[in-house]
Order: C-alpha cells, then sequence, then structure tokens
C-alpha cells in the first residue's frame, strides 16, 4: 500500500511541476517517516551525500565538459567541411553531410542535445539556403543526433552503468555496431528523400578537396583516439578518459586551431556544471527511493512477478522495450534511468538477459524519447534552431524514429549484432 | 538595477565561481591521477576526494540550475492549467520544494553536529564536518536560489509562458 501511495504521490508532484529530483526525495522521506518514524531522517542526509559520491559518474561533467569545449573551438565547422568533401556529391548531399558529421560527432560528444546544437546551428540554415524543407532539415539534424547516446562516449551508457553495476566500456563497445548501422540507414531514408524531393547535389568529388579538409580536421579526428582507443584498450578508465578528452579538447581548440577563448570557456564549464548538477541531484534523490525500495524488496517482488507469469526472455523483453518507449514519451532519459533500472534489474538477470545487452536496448529506447513529443528533449532543440513547427517536423521525422525502431528490434532480438565486438574484445 | 535583480546577479556570479572552479578542479585531479598512476606513484586520496568533489558539484551545481530553473520536471499539466489554478499550483510547487529543502538542511545540520571528530579515511586532516556541510549548505542556497528566482516564476506563471516548448514552435 505504502508503494501504491508512493507511486500516486510521486505523479502528482511530478504533475504540479515540481522537479523529479525534489519528488523523488519528498516520496521517499514520507514513506521512510510513515513506515520507521522521524528518527529515521538523520539517514535522509546521509544518503543524499553518498548518493553524489558515486565516483564512476565523475565521468559525466568530464565528458560534457569535453563536449561544450569542442564546441566551442571550431571543430564542429571542420567535421561538416570533411564530411561534406566526402558525401557532399550523393544527391541530397548536405543530409548526408548532417548524418556523417553527427557520426563523427557522437564519438567525442556524449550528449544527443550537445549534437544537435553544435551542428544544427550550421547545417540547418545551409539546407533551408539549398531549398531543402525547414521542418525535413530539423527532422534529419534531430535523428542523426541520436546516434551521440548509442555512439560511445555516452552520458546515458554510463548512467545505465552505474545504476546496473555493469560495466560502462562493454556498454560503449557494444554501442558502435548499432549506431554506425544506425547512421546507414538514416543515410538510406535522406537518399529516398532526396529522390522524392529533388534535393540537389552540394559539390562533386575530388580526393584533393578531401584530403585538404581531411588533414585540416586531423587534430579533431585525434580526439576520438584518445578517447575510445584509451577506453577500449584499456590504457584508461572511462573517467580518466574524459579527462585526458577535457585536456586534448582544450589543447586543440586553445593551442591548435586557437578559436577557444575565455567567454567560451568559461561557458564550457558553467554548462557542464549545471548539466551534471541536474543528473547528480536526480541520482542523489533516488538513492533514497532506492534504499526505501530495497528495504521492502520491491525490485526483486517485480522479479517474482512477472517471472511467474512467463521466464521467456524475448517476452520480457517485449515488455520491458514498451515500458522503456512509453517512459521516453513523458520522462528525459536520466531520470528514466535513474528511476526504473535499479528496480528492473534483478528481472533482468533472472530471466538471463546480459545487463550489457539490455543497457543498449534501454539506451536506444530513450534515444527514441528524445525524438517523440511531448518531453522530447533532441527534436526541441532541433525545432528551436530551424524554428520549425514541432508537429512538421515530427511528419518528417517519423520515417527516422522508424529507423531507429528497426535498428531497437534489431539489437533486442538479434543480440548478436550489438554483442559481436564485445565477445571479440572481452572473451 | 533593482536589489533584488542586484541580489540575483551577484549570487548567480558567486555560485558560478565555485561550480567553475570545481568543474575545473575535478578535469586537473583526474588528470594529474592518471598521469602519477602511470609513473607508478598513485595518490592514495584520488578516489575520496574526487567523489567529495563530486557531491560538492552537485549541489552547489544544483542551487545554480535552481536559480536558471533548469531542473527536470514536467510543466506541461500546470502551463495548460487556466490562469488563476496555474498560479496555485506553481505556489504550490515552490512551497513543496522549499519545504523538502529545509527539511535537508536541519537533518544535514544534525549529522554535522553527529560527524564531530572524525576524518577522511584518505587524509586525516580533513574532517568529515568539512565535506558534508554541502548538504545543509547547498540546501539553504537552493532554498535562496528559489526565492530569488520565484518573482520572475510567477510572472511568468501569470503570463502563461511555456518553458518545454517555446511558442514560436508550436504555433509557426
Amino acid at each position: 500500500m505504502t508503494i501504491l501511495f508512493m507511486f500516486l504521490g510521486l505523479v502528482a508532484l511530478v504533475l504540479l511541476n515540481v522537479p523529479i529530483a525534489v519528488a523523488l526525495g519528498v516520496v521517499a522521506v514520507v514513506a521512510m517517516i510513515a513506515t520507521a518514524g522521524p528518527d529515521i531522517l538523520p539517514n535522509v542526509a546521509l544518503v543524499m551525500f553518498d548518493g553524489s559520491t558515486k565516483f564512476p559518474l565523475l565521468a559525466i561533467p568530464l565528458f560534457i565538459l569535453a563536449g561544450a569545449i569542442m564546441n566551442s573551438s571550431g571543430i564542429s565547422r571542420r567535421l561538416i567541411a570533411f564530411a561534406s568533401a566526402l558525401l557532399g556529391f550523393i544527391k541530397g548531399g548536405l543530409s548526408m553531410v548532417t548524418i556523417g558529421a553527427s557520426l563523427f560527432f557522437a564519438e567525442i560528444s556524449g550528449s544527443a542535445v550537445a549534437d544537435v546544437a553544435a551542428l544544427g546551428s550550421i547545417l540547418i540554415p545551409a539546407m533551408k539556403r539549398r531549398g531543402y524543407p525547414n521542418a525535413f532539415a530539423a527532422a534529419v539534424t534531430s535523428s542523426s543526433a541520436t546516434l551521440a547516446v548509442i555512439i560511445p562516449p555516452s552520458i546515458p551508457m554510463i548512467l545505465y552503468a552505474v545504476m546496473a553495476d555493469s560495466s560502462v566500456v562493454q556498454l560503449f563497445v557494444a554501442g558502435v555496431i548499432p549506431g554506425v548501422l544506425g547512421g546507414f540507414l538514416m543515410m538510406c531514408v535522406a537518399y529516398w528523400f532526396a529522390w522524392r524531393y529533388n534535393f540537389p547535389v552540394e559539390e562533386s568529388f575530388h580526393l584533393p578537396r578531401v584530403w585538404a579538409t581531411f588533414k585540416d580536421a586531423a587534430w579533431a579526428f585525434l580526439l576520438p583516439v584518445i578517447i575510445l582507443g584509451g577506453i577500449f584498450g584499456g590504457v584508461v578508465t572511462a573517467t580518466e578518459g574524459a579527462a585526458l578528452a577535457v585536456f586534448a579538447a582544450l589543447f586543440i581548440g586553445g593551442v591548435i586551431y586557437r578559436e577557444l577563448d575565455w567567454p567560451h570557456l568559461r561557458e564550457a564549464m558553467m554548462d557542464g556544471g549545471v548539466q551534471t548538477a541536474v543528473v547528480m541531484l536526480l541520482v542523489a534523490s533516488s538513492a533514497l527511493v532506492g534504499v526505501f525500495l530495497t528495504e521492502q524488496q520491491v525490485p526483486q517482488q517485480l522479479a517474482a512477478t512477472i517471472g511467474g507469469l512467463t521466464d521467456n526472455k524475448y517476452v520480457v523483453l517485449a515488455l520491458l522495450n514498451v515500458l522503456f518507449l512509453v517512459l521516453g514519451l513523458f520522462l528525459h532519459s536520466a531520470a528514466a534511468i535513474i528511476l526504473v533500472v535499479p528496480i528492473v534489474i534483478p528481472l533482468v538477470n533472472a530471466v538471463g538477459i546480459d545487463p550489457v545487452h539490455f543497457g543498449l536496448i534501454v539506451t536506444l529506447n530513450l534515444g527514441i524519447g528524445q525524438q517523440t513529443p511531448p518531453v522530447a528533449s533532441v527534436l526541441i532543440t532541433a525545432c528551436s534552431v530551424a524554428k520549425a513547427n514541432i508537429w512538421e517536423v515530427s511528419k518528417y521525422n517519423v520515417y527516422f524514429i522508424a529507423v531507429l525502431l528497426a535498428v531497437l528490434l534489431l539489437v533486442t532480438y538479434v543480440p548478436i549484432v550489438p554483442m559481436a565486438l564485445v565477445y571479440f574484445f572481452y572473451g | 538595477m533593482p536589489v533584488l535583480a542586484r541580489l540575483e546577479y551577484w549570487f548567480e556570479r558567486l555560485l558560478e565561481l565555485i561550480v567553475m572552479l570545481l568543474t575545473s578542479g575535478l578535469a586537473v585531479i583526474v588528470l594529474l591521477a592518471v598521469i602519477y598512476r602511470k609513473a607508478g606513484a598513485s595518490f592514495v586520496w584520488y578516489d575520496e576526494v574526487a567523489s567529495i568533489m563530486l557531491a560538492w558539484l552537485t549541489y552547489y551545481g544544483a542551487a545554480l540550475a535552481a536559480l536558471k530553473r533548469a531542473h527536470i520536471g514536467f510543466p506541461g499539466v500546470v502551463e495548460a492549467m487556466p490562469r488563476k489554478w496555474r498560479l496555485a499550483a506553481v505556489i504550490a510547487g515552490e512551497a513543496i520544494i522549499i519545504g523538502f529543502f529545509a527539511l535537508l538542511a536541519w537533518v544535514g545540520w544534525e549529522v554535522l553536529l553527529v560527524l564531530e571528530g572524525s576524518y577522511l579515511i584518505s587524509l586525516p586532516t580533513v574532517s568529515n564536518q568539512f565535506t558534508q556541510s554541502v548538504i545543509p549548505i547547498g540546501a539553504v542556497l537552493f532554498i535562496l536560489a528559489q526565492l530569488l528566482s520565484l518573482p520572475r516564476t510567477l510572472e511568468e506563471a501569470r503570463r502563461g509562458l511555456h518553458h518545454e516548448i517555446p511558442p514560436e514552435i508550436l504555433d509557426t
């Protein structure tokens, strides 16, 4: 009964626009007092402190900071120039460039919102000038930015790994094939649109131009080598890789490209700090809920109940996919991961699903959630940059969302697709 | 500039300075830790100090995010309410938020009293009272941030401004 009241209280507070982090704290405190009395209150301060000291989450501010520094360093412009030289000769070249640049950018940024803000501000106006429908420009930029959360490094993956006590490095590796596949399929959809609406070719293919733009962007390409090479090679942890990325981005932006100045750096640090705090306050207050739910053995009861209905892991995966897709409509990805993953992970383990495999499924589901209103952070950012109507954009975006859903189904029911590289590297 | 706006301006600058120092400090500490570990001289205090700095960044940054009204919420239902109900809902929400952090400040202070005489394991000269002071201080700063940005929030609620989706995106 307490759990039911807790859930209803949480829904009421969220509908009242109380921040989710605070709503979680309030319902947990009320439930704790109701079951254990007011003497439990000092635990609230201790749990809220401990909940915010999870060492692996240190990677989050550092990856956000690295991404923000890169945004301010002219790196996006160079990546776009290279992608344009490489893909601009294809019909609908600018939409290909958008997806290609998103694929590159995803390797150095863990956030889809950062991706869409960095690339969209350059590519959406360029597409409009070349006669692309405004809503299409926003849709292709928005959907391809979601690749940032599938391709490593990825902030939702770091959060999942901590909540599920799983390997963040293996999750990063598992994201590579689905991310590249998603990018390729999105290019196919963009090509279909290009034929249908007769989008222009940007430039003919010239190897010397590809080489020149590659050389100009070479330092930017070093970043994923440093970040992913170091992490995958076992030289550094994910957190240490993130710190290296910060200093590499500072060096490249400040010393090599000389485009990073103090106002941009200040803004980057501020963005990194605030975004981290928003996520970490959620983590801290969810620790309060976690303590209570664990004492009441709710995750175990849920696992037993669903396990009693079916022990078929594919049916369980279908149910969890539906759950996360619905949650993605209404919750930001960080909130959904922090709220739900600790509750469902005993069930996932009980039916024999690999937590790394499940982590990628969760990330993909919530990536789709970033594209589906009403709560669609990435889509809204793209619409804001394009000054486009969200529903008009969604008419084009459904085709790209269909690609993400196809990748989700493939990842869910053909586990070897995400796990092949994990098995190859880690046995 | 009116007194309240000036107060908000300087409060924001102070929080920004703290957040910048913590963010850059974390990056420097993690990088130095990697270099020293590779050189075979790992810092014994690295994990504990970095984790505590993350907690500090959480609560000082949370106050800054509160001032900017950047915490994750779901404003759709409140924004769709008629004006009178909307204002009542905003006031109720603010009261709940301030009440929660007032409780956190109080229990955080109680915990500090209990922690007297205890120190970090890796740095025995640093007291746990100092590290955990972030809970009551952070809670008070959060309340101040809510109060300083409250007039702006009430004005937006009165005028019916949308936060999640800018009007031009809905209406164009």
